[in-house]
């Protein structure tokens, strides 16, 4: 029962921690502090993967893809394109405020009861580590894996021609 | 009761996330925001993994994980090419076709 109660909590207070970073995200005017933010969101993902859903491999992955790659390549360009303090003239009381929460409470509210009402019969599972995956991954998703090779070469190739000077 | 709860973590990630997208005009937090609906989207599956007893929903993460990767090398080169043509990040000042 003690560890239950503990799995709960843990869960709850990561929870909340992953909410109030990703209001951050939203309403934190400087795109830096945003940044930031999104780290602190992501570095609370990963300990959610590792603590609550027994997901170690991808707690690791989200820490070196996400933190490491995607969140420093965002903030080298903020530094390119150079917004100053006193630039930022975004504000957000607007009537466009209310009408993008209006939608988005009413999605929420909707996604929610189905997740209440739905119930179902659950397998808890022990740790999945990358042994576990790699079987599935090169076995079941062998070509998918591959695809995906190629998808972020041409990712890689689009993006040099993109941020040539004459196109 | 974890489940749900995980659930609904998921659930409200992704909609702070499309808060985001639908309020912001930075483009570049923009897809800061929309890096948060991936991620509450990837809770999801992580979630489905753990009580389903599926490892299948811990792979299909790793692919978005990498077409996220692919997507943040797309976007930033996007709004760099954007800044230099407009002078700005903001996505009102995308405003070529108008009506």
């Amino acid at each position: 029962m003690g560890a239950e109660v503990l799995y709960t909590a843990v869960t709850v207070l990561l929870g909340l921690l992953i909410l109030a970073t990703g209001l951050g995200v939203v309403f934190l005017k400087n795109p830096v502090h945003a940044a930031l933010s999104l780290l602190a969101n992501l570095c609370a993902t990963a300990v959610l993967y590792l603590s609550v859903l027994s997901a170690p491999f991808v707690a690791i992955v989200q820490v070196i893809v996400y933190m490491g790659a995607v969140v420093v390549f965002v903030l080298f360009v903020i530094m390119l394109v150079n917004i100053r303090p006193n630039e930022i003239t975004e504000r957000f009381f607007t009537p466009r405020l209310v009408l993008s929460i209006a939608a988005v409470v009413v999605f929420a509210v909707q996604v929610l009861l189905v997740n209440a009402l739905v119930k179902g019969k659950w397998h808890p599972t022990a740790y999945v580590h990358a042994g576990d995956l790699a079987k599935v991954l090169f076995t079941k998703y062998a070509l998918l894996f591959e695809l995906v090779s190629v998808l972020i070469f041409a990712a890689a190739v689009g993006a040099v021609a993109l941020a040539k000077k004459r196109m | 009761m974890g489940m749900s709860l995980v659930f609904g973590i998921g659930i409200l990630t992704f909609c702070i996330g499309a808060l985001g997208v639908l309020l912001r005009k930075n483009a570049i937090v923009m897809f800061l925001c929309i890096e948060l609906m991936l991620n509450g989207a990837n809770i999801l599956f992580v979630g489905v993994s753990k009580f389903k007893g599926l490892v299948e929903g811990q792979a299909i993460v790793l692919f978005v994980m990498a077409v996220a990767a692919a997507e943040a090398a797309i976007g930033m080169a996007i709004i760099t090419a954007f800044y230099r043509r407009r002078g700005g990040v903001e996505v009102d000042k995308a405003d070529l076709m108008r009506w």
